[in-house]
C-alpha cells in the first residue's frame, strides 16, 4: 500500500523545506500546502487543522498514514513510512 | 533583498543578540541559515508588523502571537532549553558549536 504524506507548511519556515526535501529526494510522493501562502478562510481553515494535529503553532507538521509528527524528524519520518518497512 | 531590508536584517542582529545572550543563547554559527532567518523576519516584519517567528503560525490572539515575537526563547524556555536551540534554529545555546547535530525536537518527544 502507498504511503500517505501530507505537510503542513510556512514558506518562511527552512525546516519545512528540509522535511519537503527529505521526502522528495526519498522519491516518496506527498501533498503539502504552505499555510501562510493560502488567503481568508482557506489559511485560517489550515491553520486550525494543522494546531489541532499537532497540539501547537510550530511548524512542519508532517501526517504520515494518518500519524502525526511535530517538526523535522527524518527518523521518526521513516519509521511511519510502509515503503520503507 | 533591497538595501533597507538588509540594513534591517542587519539591526535586528545586533538588537537580537542583546536580549538572548544574558538568556544563555548566541546566533548560530550557521550564517547562512541566519541570514535566511532574519530575512524572513524582516518580511514578516513589514508584512505583519512585528519580527514573528518564521517557523510557528500565528493565531490573531494579540496575546498569543506576541509569544512567537522573535527572540521568543522567554516564552518556551524549558522546551528550547531542552533542545539546546529555539524552534527554527536561529539562536542555540552558547555552548553549541555543531547546530546541524541538533534535532528540531526536545528528546522526550522523539
Amino acid at each position: 500500500m502507498a504511503d500517505e504524506v501530507f505537510l503542513y507548511a510556512l514558506s518562511t519556515c527552512p525546516w519545512c523545506r528540509k522535511a519537503k526535501q527529505f521526502f522528495t529526494d526519498n522519491q516518496i510522493p506527498f501533498d503539502f500546502v504552505d499555510v501562510d501562502q493560502l488567503q481568508g478562510a482557506a489559511q485560517d481553515a489550515a491553520a486550525e487543522k494543522a494546531r489541532e494535529l499537532s497540539g501547537g503553532r510550530r511548524y512542519p507538521v508532517v501526517v504520515i498514514n494518518g500519524e502525526v509528527v511535530a517538526g523535522y524528524n527524518p527518523d521518526r519520518y521513516l519509521e511511519l513510512l510502509r515503503s520503507r518497512w | 533583498m533591497a538595501m533597507t531590508d538588509v540594513t534591517r536584517r542587519d539591526a535586528l542582529r545586533y538588537l537580537f543578540e542583546k536580549v538572548v545572550d544574558p538568556l544563555g543563547y548566541k546566533f548560530t554559527p550557521d550564517e547562512e541559515l541566519a541570514d535566511f532567518l532574519l530575512e524572513q523576519e524582516v518580511k514578516l516584519e513589514q508584512d505583519h508588523e512585528a519580527p514573528y517567528c518564521p517557523c510557528q503560525g500565528r493565531s490573531g490572539v494579540r496575546a498569543e502571537d506576541m509569544q512567537v515575537v522573535c527572540p521568543c526563547i522567554p516564552f518556551h524556555r524549558e522546551h528550547f532549553d531542552k533542545m539546546k536551540r529555539c524552534w527554527c534554529g536561529l539562536f542555540v545555546h552558547k555552548d553549541v558549536t555543531d547546530p546541524d547535530s541538533l534535532p528540531q525536537f526536545p528528546p522526550d518527544e522523539a
